[in-house]
């Protein structure tokens, strides 16, 4: 058992945040007041993952074969905390990196592999994620947009609903269910969908969470050439959960709270607030909400490290980061008070975009059902 | 960064883990209990062994490995001052000292562990702490439901000898860190046996463990145990923990707390008898929860080392 940085590790980190010192625009807290899927993000984001891809920084840890530096996940987890800590300038664009890309170098064809791979080492190119559904949240294998092949194409029809990151999406990363007649999870397809096929039309779904947070995609006899088909047609449940188990660390949301705490901690001070015993003590259970997260966080890259299957270490990080966002959200706007009433002062941005934490990506009572399945070997529940 | 143990501390764990086996355990625990004795065989065993002086054994086992010992004794529901012993004196003293060792905090009176059995004191008089060599009749015995034997031991700030200007700081530390690592150890206990009992005790015709309400509170917990582990060990490979331990002290007395009230919520009736084993552990964390303060001040303690301690 180790705590500590290799030299090496902790060299690449000042590296990085000089470059984020002095890459990052002086308008930058103004810019992403909005949150990572607003389209000053993600227009900011080609520029940044851009000047990422020419430092080598953006996809290092992707296999030499496709462009990459083969870099470990510790390397990686360097590079996510460091970006989330500042707000995640990549915008949409991890997405692409961490688990778009390396799911198209195990499935995709020659083709598809020549079309997106380099787009996405760019730095260029935008994708957004068509999972959910008005019918399918956290129960994702009822899904129902079907697909029917139809010649070289497949006719798309239905919808999806809380899809992020939609502004100037150049792709979708599609589920589709391809076999009428097909339950849960077989018989379903995944579709590198461009985003321009004609019969596909966007709604923003208004949320208090940001601009263009949420929309609805509305497949319309949309079609979507069969060469965008990624794996073999009905086996998408076998690519999709390939694709998270790259996700497994998920967000860093406690390198930002970790940055945010210390700022709180500051704003405390200047209020007059910091001698006050109750702030304290709240200041030093986020802190410890915050540390919990990191180290649960360590343990999944370090069983990654390893080579070790995705355990239940997974849902347990996935938990604790978001008991951190709470604690230091929930802070936030008590340190600032009436303050935080103005949108897009400080407190009132860092609660407005964790409040999403228990419910992006699984919730909270997903990750418990596994963590009680996987971990803790309960037996499940009748009907459930 | 490396969050398995190594071969070595594999060898120690499984070596305490067969030792523990053998001389401590929960009906070991109570049997001690009913007579408010402390475990001198276990003592005896553990420093034959070479447990006790883990911590120095630089540069090939250290703090890291006497939190180990001390969080692995603490599952077996050793009832000896582990933490003390094993990791605060030898971090802070350079040596092992005469046990039982009782930790003493003149900022938080009251009884203490092993008061009335301990022949050194470790005394927290503020910037300083202080060695003291106590005498038969400084403590004295108080009868106590929290399966740990305590005493009353009268000291103050002139007994014994110091250890030096800011050796209070540094003895906060290593007592947070020890305070943690047995808090983990039995947590963890209290977790298994409740996980054990929910898949075992049926009602409405099914193991009660099979309910989705009882399954998200007892996972939870595993968040919680698991937390506290690597908070813990983290700290404990430090070379003078003070932040970190009080992070991980303050972590481990809530969630104690919590797995105190959700293990005997979900043990029911039979959580609260002698009969089950759950007690023995639980209780433990109820009483070490409230060490130096509790949760509040270890909270308290971290603000004021991470954000308004001049440095």
């Amino acid at each position: 058992m180790e705590f500590d940085w290799s030299e090496g590790d902790a060299a690449y980190r000042r590296e990085l945040r000089a470059f984020l010192d002095a890459g990052l625009p002086s308008n930058w807290a103004e810019l992403s007041v909005h949150g990572p899927g607003s389209d000053a993000q993600a227009a900011f984001s080609r520029e940044f993952c851009g000047a990422l891809a020419e430092r080598g920084w953006l996809t290092q840890s992707w296999p030499k074969a496709y462009g990459g530096a083969d870099a470990t996940p510790w390397r990686h987890a360097i590079l996510s905390e460091e970006m989330w800590r500042v707000g995640e300038p990549r915008g949409s664009q991890y997405m692409n990196v961490n688990w778009i890309g390396p799911t198209i170098m195990k499935y995709g064809s020659d083709e598809q592999k020549a079309l997106h791979l380099p787009k996405i080492s760019a730095g260029n190119v935008l994708w957004c994620q068509g999972f959910s559904e008005p019918e399918a949240g956290s129960d994702l294998v009822s899904l129902r947009t079907a697909a029917v092949r139809s010649g070289d194409e497949y006719v798309v029809n239905g919808s999806k609903i809380w899809t992020s990151y939609v502004a100037g999406a150049e792709y979708c990363f599609l589920l589709v269910r391809s076999d009428a007649n097909s339950k849960r999870h077989h018989g379903i397809t995944v579709l590198l969908a461009p985003m321009d096929s004609p019969g596909i039309t966007v709604r923003e779904v208004p949320a208090v969470i940001g601009e263009r947070y949420f929309h609805e995609l509305f497949f319309d006899d949309a079609r979507i050439a069969a060469s965008c088909r990624l794996g073999p047609e009905g086996e998408g449940w076998g690519v999709v959960s390939y694709a998270l188990a790259f996700e497994r660390v998920g967000a860093m949301r406690y390198a930002r709270a970790a940055l945010t705490l210390d700022a709180l901690a500051e704003a405390a001070r200047e209020r007059g607030k910091l001698d006050d015993p109750v702030i304290q003590e709240k200041l030093g259970a986020a802190r410890t909400a915050v540390e919990a997260s990191r180290l649960l966080s360590y343990r999944v890259i370090d069983l990654r490290a390893k080579g070790s299957e995705p355990t239940a270490d997974t849902n347990i990080a996935r938990v604790a980061g978001t008991l951190c966002e709470n604690a230091v959200s929930d802070l936030a706007l008590e340190i600032y008070g009436a303050e935080a009433l103005a949108y897009g002062n400080f407190a009132e941005s860092y609660w407005r975009l964790a409040m999403t934490a228990g419910v992006a990506v699984g919730t909270t009572e997903i990750n418990l059902n596994l963590i009680a399945s996987r971990w803790l070997d309960l037996p499940r529940e009748q009907g459930g | 960064m490396d969050f398995e143990w190594n071969d070595d501390q594999r060898a120690i764990l499984a070596a305490v883990d067969a030792l523990c086996a053998q001389h401590a355990g929960p009906a070991r625990a109570i049997e001690l209990d009913a007579k408010a004795d402390w475990d001198a065989p276990l003592d005896k065993a553990l420093a034959e062994a070479g447990f006790t002086e883990i911590a120095l054994g630089v540069p090939e086992t250290g703090s890291l490995e006497g939190a180990l010992v001390v969080a692995e004794v603490a599952r077996h529901a050793g009832t000896l001052p582990i933490g003390a012993q094993v990791l605060v004196a030898p971090m802070l003293v350079g040596r092992t000292l005469p046990g039982p060792v009782a930790l003493v905090s003149l900022a938080h009176p009251g009884p203490v562990r092993f008061g009335a059995h301990a022949r050194t004191a470790l005394v927290d008089c503020g910037d300083e702490a202080r060695l003291v060599t106590l005498a038969p009749g400084d403590g004295v015995p108080v009868r106590s439901n929290f399966m740990l034997p305590v005493g009353q031991l009268a000291l103050d700030a002139r007994r014994g000898e110091s250890l030096g200007v800011g050796s209070g700081e540094a003895l906060r530390g290593w007592w947070r860190v020890a305070l943690a690592a047995e808090l983990y150890g039995a947590m963890r206990a209290a977790l298994d046996v409740t996980v054990a009992y929910v898949k075992r005790r049926r009602q409405f015709g099914r193991a009660i463990g099979s309910f989705q309400a009882l399954q998200h509170r007892l996972a939870m917990c595993t968040v919680l145990v698991e937390a506290t582990r690597w908070l813990t060990f983290e700290a404990a490979s430090q070379d003078l923990p003070t932040e970190s331990a009080a992070v991980a002290a303050a972590y481990a007395a809530e969630a104690a707390n919590q797995i105190f009230r959700e293990t005997h919520q979900l043990t029911g009736a039979m959580g609260f008898t002698r009969e089950h084993d759950l007690h023995v552990w639980s209780m433990r964390l109820a009483a070490l929860r409230l060490e130096l303060g509790g949760a509040s001040a270890h909270r308290r303690a971290v603000a004021a080392q991470r954000w308004i301690a001049q440095p």
